[in-house]
């Protein structure tokens, strides 16, 4: 596999490796950029629309106008994954569907582009992985480092994969969430009577307008008699619903792809936040010691000793009318809040290791000739815990999702309109047991797979870092699966 | 493995015929001038306690050239004095001077800039390198913290460190876990040559290796000494070694230097008790031969309370006793260990809910001291007058007061060794030992261990 190369060259660094054999390299980058071209407005939309946003909350909001209209004008390019391109809505003249992709029911123009979503992902993870493996062959110097047991481990570890799967497919739900949904959290959940459709009255046999909101008030799920759209079904507009309606009559399945995002978006964000707290100060407790060392683990021990539940709710109460509350419906607060109180524990999960490497001769060595401790924090000591630290946050983050879907069935978490999975469990809970059962049934074992999923990746993850710790108990890593889920 | 075979190879694998010879390479320069050096560790606990004196007053000197030895038990302190001359310890007093600039001052920019000229050899291969960088990486990084020529010149130094301590240019992209525990070693002598510095602490850079192996980092050391007018600190407990390579060897115990002398004059003619003790511990070759070792009673007393006057008085078998006792060497073994006992009691910590009874008036008097007073002497025959201070000892302690027993049995049995810190003597050319029977008054110390029916060396 290594290809063997004259001993002279074996100092070259990176450049010169792909100046000296570029073949692979281009084709490889030729076709990532059509992959990325074909998806390239939706990204360039996405960026420019989080940036403008971002402006627009500084005082004066400097250019935010030109990022949101930049975004917009982005927004409507054609590309591959759209609703554009693969419409699901049309109705039924009486011979044929009007309005959807290549005539089709809704329900397979839409399964198209539902597939159509996760084969992109899939290729375009591939070919990420076929670009390393590339790199492995014909441009890395070393022909084996420690990284490439860690990756082999984890290859050969079937739980770990699983866990990996599931939470690709849930961040693809939550990043394509406009377009993988039947329809969009716009039209259907913000705004509905903003908005037009048109369906067939086989009555009059004639196409009609109607507003969604009205449209909405006729496909409710409200478990008795008639009022019910379950999964994958039509209503009485020709709309197709893959797991039903929600008792408003919105559709679920839209509902869900965006709570994703709004749970993603809180568990991703407070676990960086908290990941970035408890590195830092592991790597400088573990430096210093001593006193540094005391007024940390005071502190986190402070912050564990508060009732987190508590806390988040005190603070959802106190900062209502507060514009941090107001930042995409209180997430914002949120990761800030689950960021403050999860970051003890993650320190004190990479505290440990982070104390041993400190220990090592080689940080001494750095000392010895001048390195500045800065630099050894972040080259001699950090890559021996930011695996753990992964660990932990993984484990964490199915712990948030929990309890921020707890927050929001108890009505204090998200505020409507916009989407999050507790929600949903709390109003369909009294219609648990009827035939809209589905209202609280998907989310909760969305909820459930979801988390699994992460912990799943994280046994992998740890199993793959300290091959040791597999199935044995105790060790700095074994006590790491007892330690989150929330 | 590629490579392996490098150190596997060289045949006879006796380091005693492989290692080449030690030429002196000694300029009488000094380059490493200590004086009277003391580090301590603080506990950093905010009751403060008594800190460890790992090195407790040095002074020695080395010269431009020579590779000085350092040997001792585990614990005494070398390893601390050591870090301490490169700088990776705090000195809690006295001074280091390198050639002329006393470095123990230095700081910031001028700490950094000194740091170039002393580097270390750690002991264990396997912990002193940094798995996650290639070879090259961990030994560039000395040059990349000082800048030294651009980046392809580091790179052209790397593989030239390389080929000088007998690795391939091409081990440049390997990781440390590919290779053996003597290449390690190699890659961190590499790494503590790449600034070229003059002085290198080699800290049991061998102890962790085969003994095949052994020689050949020693044979390489001694290259490389040659090759860059290298200065060594040489620490070891492995006698054997340090006979070979040391110019001069100390010998420390507790945090002080015992003896101080070129290496040959040292080990064939011992002067202080302790390096007689540890010299004796050599094994010999020759099954046949009956050697009669000079075995030291207890173990030796903890850093954080070293003995007053000599610290090797409560081990050292030719203390020197009191006059106004008089007893045979049997009661005397047994006072000893009856003070090493006290000695104990008075340092273990007493536990809070002790501290509590003794706030609230309960008796906390330790209950077995009748028994540790007939465990240690009931088969001997105990003069009248030592036999009514170990019993004043006992009631001390048996008020619970083991601080006051152990004062008052330093006062009665403590000769000159435990109230008086000894001087260096000059016992020979060059040579200096840390011992009051040096001093005219006193029976020497080998003539003593000869009273007093060891065999020794010289005798």
């Amino acid at each position: 596999m290594m290809e063997t190369e004259p001993t002279e060259d074996i100092d070259q660094p990176l450049r010169d490796r792909l100046k000296a054999h570029p073949g692979p390299a281009l084709l490889w980058g030729a076709v990532l950029c059509v992959l990325l071209l074909l998806e390239g407005p939706t990204y360039l939309d996405g960026l420019l629309g989080a940036i403008g946003y971002g402006l627009a909350l500084l005082p004066g909001s400097p250019g935010a106008e030109a990022f949101a209209s930049a975004s917009a004008f982005f927004g409507e390019l054609p590309h591959l994954l759209s609703r554009e391109l693969i419409p699901n809505r049309g109705y039924y003249d009486g011979s044929a569907w009007q309005g959807t992709f290549l005539g089709l029911e809704p329900k397979y123009a839409w399964l198209i582009r539902f597939l159509l979503v996760y084969a992109y992902v899939a290729v375009l993870l591939g070919w990420l992985w076929y670009g390393y493996v590339l790199f492995r062959r014909h441009y890395r110097a070393a022909d084996w480092t420690p990284t490439d047991d860690v990756i082999d481990r984890l290859r050969s570890h079937y739980w770990g994969l699983f866990g990996l799967a599931v939470v690709v497919f849930f961040i693809t739900m939550a990043a394509f969430a406009p377009v993988i949904g039947p329809t969009t959290a716009e039209e259907n959940i913000e705004g509905p009577y903003s908005y037009d459709m048109q369906y067939y009255n086989e009555d009059t046999e004639t196409v009609e307008n109607i507003t969604i909101g009205e449209a909405n008030l006729g496909s409710a799920s409200r478990g008795s008699g008639d009022s019910n759209v379950g999964i994958w079904s039509y209503d009485d507009f020709g709309r197709f619903h893959p797991v039903g309606t929600l008792v408003s009559g919105k559709d679920l399945f839209t509902f869900l792809a965006f709570g994703a995002r709004v749970s993603l978006f809180i568990g991703l964000g407070s676990m960086a936040i908290a990941g970035v707290i408890a590195t830092t100060l592991a790597l400088v407790t573990a430096y210093y010691k001593g006193v540094a060392d005391l007024i940390v683990v005071l502190t986190s021990d402070s912050v564990q000793a508060m009732p987190a539940l508590l806390l988040v709710i005190l603070a959802t109460v106190v900062f209502k009318n507060h514009w941090i509350a107001e930042l995409y419906n209180g997430a914002m607060l949120f990761i800030l809040l689950f960021a403050l109180i999860r970051w003890p524990g993650l320190w004190r999960a990479v505290r440990g290791p982070a104390l041993q490497v400190g220990e090592q001769e080689w940080v001494d060595a750095a000392k010895s000739y001048g390195q500045r401790p800065t630099v050894i924090m972040r080259k001699h000591m950090a890559p021996y815990i930011l695996g753990y630290l992964l660990v932990y946050a993984s484990l964490t983050l199915g712990g948030v999702i929990i309890s921020v879907s707890a927050l929001s069935f108890i009505g204090l978490g998200i505020t409507a309109p916009t989407p999050e999975w507790g929600r949903a469990i709390n109003i369909g809970q009294q219609y648990v047991a009827s035939q809209s059962w589905h209202i609280s049934l998907i989310p909760g074992l969305l909820i459930t797979l979801v988390v699994t999923g992460f912990n799943a990746l994280s046994d992998g993850i740890r199993d793959a870092i300290d091959p040791q710790s597999e199935g044995a108990e105790g060790g700095a890593a074994g006590a790491a699966a007892g330690g989150g889920g929330g | 493995m590629p490579g392996t075979a490098a150190d596997t190879a060289t045949e006879g694998t006796q380091m005693s015929e492989s290692v080449v010879d030690t030429v002196s390479h000694q300029t009488g320069e000094t380059l490493l001038d200590v004086q009277d050096l003391k580090t301590y560790y603080e506990d950093g606990g905010l009751l403060g306690g008594d800190p460890v004196k790992a090195v407790d007053g040095v002074s020695f000197e080395i010269s431009r050239g020579e590779t000085f030895g350092l040997v001792g038990e585990s614990g005494c302190g070398k390893t601390t004095l050591g870090r301490t001359l490169i700088q990776l310890e705090t000195a809690t007093s006295g001074t280091v001077s390198f050639d002329g600039t006393d470095i123990t001052e230095l700081s910031g920019g001028d700490l950094k800039e000194w740091r170039r000229n002393a580097q270390m050899v750690f002991q264990d291969p396997e912990s002193s390198l940094n798995d996650r960088m290639t070879v090259g990486e961990i030994i560039r990084e000395p040059l990349d913290v000082h800048e030294q020529g651009t980046a392809r010149e580091r790179r052209e130094k790397v593989r030239t460190l390389l080929d000088q301590v007998g690795l391939m240019p091409e081990h440049y992209y390997r990781y440390p876990h590919q290779f053996s525990g003597g290449q390690r070693q190699r890659i961190g002598i590499a790494r503590a040559l790449a600034l070229e510095p003059e002085f290198v602490v080699l800290d049991e850079p061998v102890s962790a290796l085969d003994v095949s192996v052994q020689a050949q980092i020693l044979n390489l050391l001694e290259e490389l000494q040659e090759e860059f007018g290298l200065t060594y600190l040489f620490i070891a407990h492995d006698l054997s070694v340090v006979r070979h390579i040391c110019d001069r060897v100390g010998v420390m115990y507790l945090g002080n230097l015992m003896e101080v002398g070129p290496t040959e004059q040292l080990f064939q003619r011992p002067e202080n008790p302790y390096t007689r003790a540890l010299l004796s511990a050599i094994p010999e070759p020759d099954p046949t031969v009956q050697v009669d070792r000079i075995t030291l009673p207890g173990s030796p007393p903890s850093p954080r309370d070293p003995p007053e006057g000599c610290p090797f008085a409560t081990r050292c078998p030719v203390r020197i006793r009191p006059e106004d006792i008089d007893a045979s060497d049997a009661v005397w073994d047994r006072i000893r260990e009856f003070r090493d006992v006290i000695r104990e009691r008075s340092r273990a910590e007493q536990s809070i809910g002790e501290r509590l009874k003794e706030r609230l008036g309960f008796d906390t008097a330790l209950a077995d001291s009748e028994e540790i007073v007939d465990e240690e002497f009931s088969d001997v025959d105990l003069p009248r007058d030592v036999r009514e201070h170990v019993e004043q000892a006992a009631t001390y302690l048996s008020d619970g007061d083991p601080d006051a027993a152990r004062a008052y049995l330093r006062e009665v049995f403590g000769g000159q060794c435990d109230t008086e810190t000894p001087q260096y003597y000059d016992v020979d050319d060059g040579r200096m030992s840390f011992c009051h029977r040096h001093a005219q008054e006193h029976v020497s110390p080998g003539d003593e261990l000869r009273r007093r029916g060891y065999d020794t060396h010289d005798g």
